[in-house]
């Protein structure tokens, strides 16, 4: 008897722990801690620290900071209050896709395996927390995107205030943002809301609709779901966001530069320059020399030019969330950008250093700093010079955290360390820019390295004109050799 | 004679069972004093100002973070002074906290677990962000047509309770395990009522100034007076 309340007993726990198994079978890939543990020291603890406290050697230089696994607190993640634990999917999407926009690369290298035993002892350095199974966050009935939609989806924007933090235009320069701190106390700016490719959590629909629902933990980012007027309001906002912005910037490899007949507007903000496509140049930070800039607050320059037959045209487009004004004391500085020749166009592929040239070949620098024109010759970023008694002449526009600036130079450059601008030629350009802001000046920039610029001759009717005629020409041509040659046969 | 017996045995029982069940009530209402406490501060007040540069209408140009106050005569406002180790039910009045002028009135709740109504009679945008460890942390957006919000704080703890919109706004929610405790008020007095008579310690608690706690022995039906001194940290 006491055997078979024994077994009764054992039979029982069986049974209960195939039950409480199965849900864990049913994810397929419960990963093992221990294996984890092993491939966190080799691959993650240079950032995440040793410990898992967000604390590791290279901790200090990025920006945003390493998480702190330790706290079992996660930004991206699909659940639902209370607690927001992230689901295991969550854990393996984030080392599987990386980060964007932060230091935390995607780690899709490493074998699915693998990523399931990460995704295992990262639950273990918060146990505690993880106690509790997640339960998914339930969004509304998705509604697709629509003129409508996107109407109402900005009404509620405005209703819910999403400017105070993002922006009127969604590009991260609300008047909350220098007052955003993580709950660590890190300073974290707002989500740039026109540059999708850049969000953490990633761009779908369904990420940004479980964003605006769940909100970023950790972050000032709160959530929406219980405090928009109706619950498909969370789709009709994720709409209006999409619309903000292209889903990818579509970087280019070349600048081109059209010819054009006719007077160039100075106004950044007139219809001529919408109608010409923009050449969209990414930034990323000058970490060669000291002062280095590693999280650059400008990444993406977007570069229209034209010439017409006096003059060359610039109209730059970029992000910047604040019109800084210099002062010194409060580490600010003016904002600023440069486009960058060789001083001597010359033949072959011999450039310049791309970083302000050497001191052996110069580089011309057409200059725009806080509204104002400017030109410069450079030997290296501590080696400017100003070139005086040029033509140069900017207009700035800033709006809504946007610069649109017109920068115009003739074409013919005067003396020696100013180039002259050749129609249907490839230079040589690079860009720099300083968002003063965020403390950016010298050589805390962001840059390019060498792209090729070029002046595409201006299109004009002649070309529907000469090639029928050297057509024709020829044909006469065919024709008068045909002739010659039958009277020479019949002669002999 | 048997069924008599048995009527009587019963009904003894059931009187014994009401009077056990009725008993400590009784007991807490008829022999419990009352424990004034005046909290005093032999310092300086923190108050930082800053520029407020969005929903001045609300808000007004200059915020203040108030993190020490003290009243007249010394008296430290918005301590929690509590009854260290007591037990009791929950009390029956559901606690609130407004969100008014961009700041958080009052800036100290103390409740009982439970039920706690959020306001926003600001008519702005403002997301009630928590800072807690026994109770999940909440970061929810209140936007303007929200004009209350209910959340539930069931573990005993002092909570954090901050806007990331306006940063400078800063309150306190004192979860407390039972029903005997006071919030200073503007000259540093809390009244805890209905306490237990018999030597009891009085904790109190600032978010700044931290804790102290005192000893004293409270009297059925009478107000026992009782000073505690708080320090500089």
């Amino acid at each position: 008897m006491g055997n078979g309340a024994l077994s009764a007993r054992w039979l029982a726990a069986v049974a209960f722990s195939v039950f409480v198994a199965l849900p864990s079978l049913a994810v397929a890939q419960s990963g093992d801690a221990g294996v984890g543990k092993v491939i966190y020291e080799r691959k993650c603890a240079l950032c995440h620290g040793v410990k898992g406290d967000g604390k590791g050697p290279a901790a200090e230089l990025l920006e945003p900071k390493p998480r702190d696994f330790t706290s079992g607190l996660y930004k991206i993640h699909t659940s639902a209050p209370p607690g927001k634990i992230p689901s295991d999917q969550d854990l393996f999407r984030i080392i599987t896709a990386g980060m964007p926009g932060t230091s935390m690369p995607p780690w899709e290298v490493l074998p699915e395996k693998d990523r399931w035993n990460l995704v295992a002892y990262l639950k273990s350095l918060a146990a505690d927390k993880f106690k509790q199974a997640p339960k998914k966050i339930e969004l509304p009935k998705e509604v697709a995107s629509s003129e409508a939609s996107i109407k109402r989806g900005k009404e509620m924007f405005e209703a819910i205030e999403c400017h105070k933090c993002h922006g009127t235009a969604g590009r991260a320069d609300g008047p909350s943002r220098p007052e955003l701190k993580d709950d660590w106390g890190q300073p974290v700016p707002p989500a740039n809301l026109a540059k999708r490719w850049t969000f953490r959590g990633g761009a779908s629909r369904t990420d940004i609709a479980t964003r605006i629902a769940g909100g970023v933990l950790g972050t000032p980012m709160p959530a929406f779901a219980d405090s928009v007027e109706k619950p498909e309001d969370i789709w009709h906002l994720t709409n209006y966001i999409l619309s903000l912005g292209p889903e990818k910037p579509n970087y280019s490899t070349l600048v081109t530069v059209n010819g054009v007949t006719g007077a160039i507007p100075d106004d950044p903000n007139a219809e001529y320059w919408t109608k010409i496509a923009p050449n969209n140049i990414p930034l990323m930070g000058q970490v060669i020399l000291d002062p280095r800039n590693f999280n650059p607050s400008i990444d993406l320059l977007l570069v229209r030019g034209v010439y017409n037959d006096k003059e060359i045209a610039f109209h730059l487009t970029w992000d910047d969330p604040t019109q800084s004004v210099a002062d010194a004391a409060k580490k600010l500085f003016a904002d600023a950008v440069s486009i960058q020749f060789p001083s001597k166009f010359t033949a072959g592929n011999e450039r310049p250093y791309f970083l302000m040239g050497d001191s052996s070949d110069a580089v011309y620098l057409l200059r725009w700093e806080a509204g104002k024109a400017g030109e410069a010759s450079a030997n290296g970023p501590a080696k400017i010079k100003a070139l005086d008694g040029g033509e140069t002449t900017a207009k700035t526009a800033y709006q809504n955290g946007q610069y649109r600036i017109v920068i115009k130079r003739p074409l013919a450059g005067k003396g020696d360390e100013r180039p002259t601008f050749q129609p249907s030629t490839f230079v040589p350009v690079a860009f720099q820019a300083w968002d003063g802001g965020a403390g950016e000046t010298g050589t805390k920039a962001s840059i390019t390295s060498w792209y090729y610029l070029r002046l595409e001759p201006p299109q004009s009717n002649r070309r529907f004109v000469i090639p029928p005629i050297v057509a024709l020409l020829t044909l006469v041509a065919m024709v008068l050799i045909v002739r010659a040659a039958g009277r020479t046969r019949g002669r002999s | 004679m048997n069924r008599k017996a048995l009527t009587a045995f019963v009904t003894a029982a059931a009187v014994a069972v009401a009077g056990w069940l009725i008993a400590p009530q009784f007991a807490t209402a008829q022999g419990g004093g009352t424990v004034e406490v005046e909290v005093k501060f032999n310092g300086a007040p923190q108050v930082e100002t800053l520029k407020v540069n969005k929903d001045t209408e609300q808000c007004g140009k200059e915020a203040k973070i108030e993190k020490v106050v003290v009243g007249g005569n010394k008296g430290l406002v918005n301590a929690v002074a509590s009854v260290a180790g007591a037990k009791g039910a929950a009390t029956a009045k559901k606690a609130s906290i407004d969100q008014k002028g961009c700041a958080f009135h009052p800036n100290v709740v103390a409740m009982t677990p439970g039920e706690i109504d959020i306001l926003n009679s600001d008519g702005i945008l403002h997301n009630i962000h928590t800072y807690s460890t026994a109770n999940p942390s909440i970061n929810k957006a209140q936007p303007k047509f929200k004009k209350t919000m209910t959340e539930k704080f069931e573990k005993p703890e002092f909570i954090k309770i901050t806007c990331d919109v306006h940063s400078w706004m800063l309150g306190w929610v004192a979860v407390m395990p039972h029903p005997f405790f006071g919030v200073t008020d503007g000259s540093g007095v809390a009244k805890i009522e209905n306490v237990p008579a018999g030597k009891q310690t009085i904790e109190v608690w600032h978010a700044t100034l931290g804790k102290a706690t005192k000893d004293v022995d409270v009297k059925a039906g009478a107000t026992t007076k009782v000073t505690v001194e708080m320090v500089k940290k």
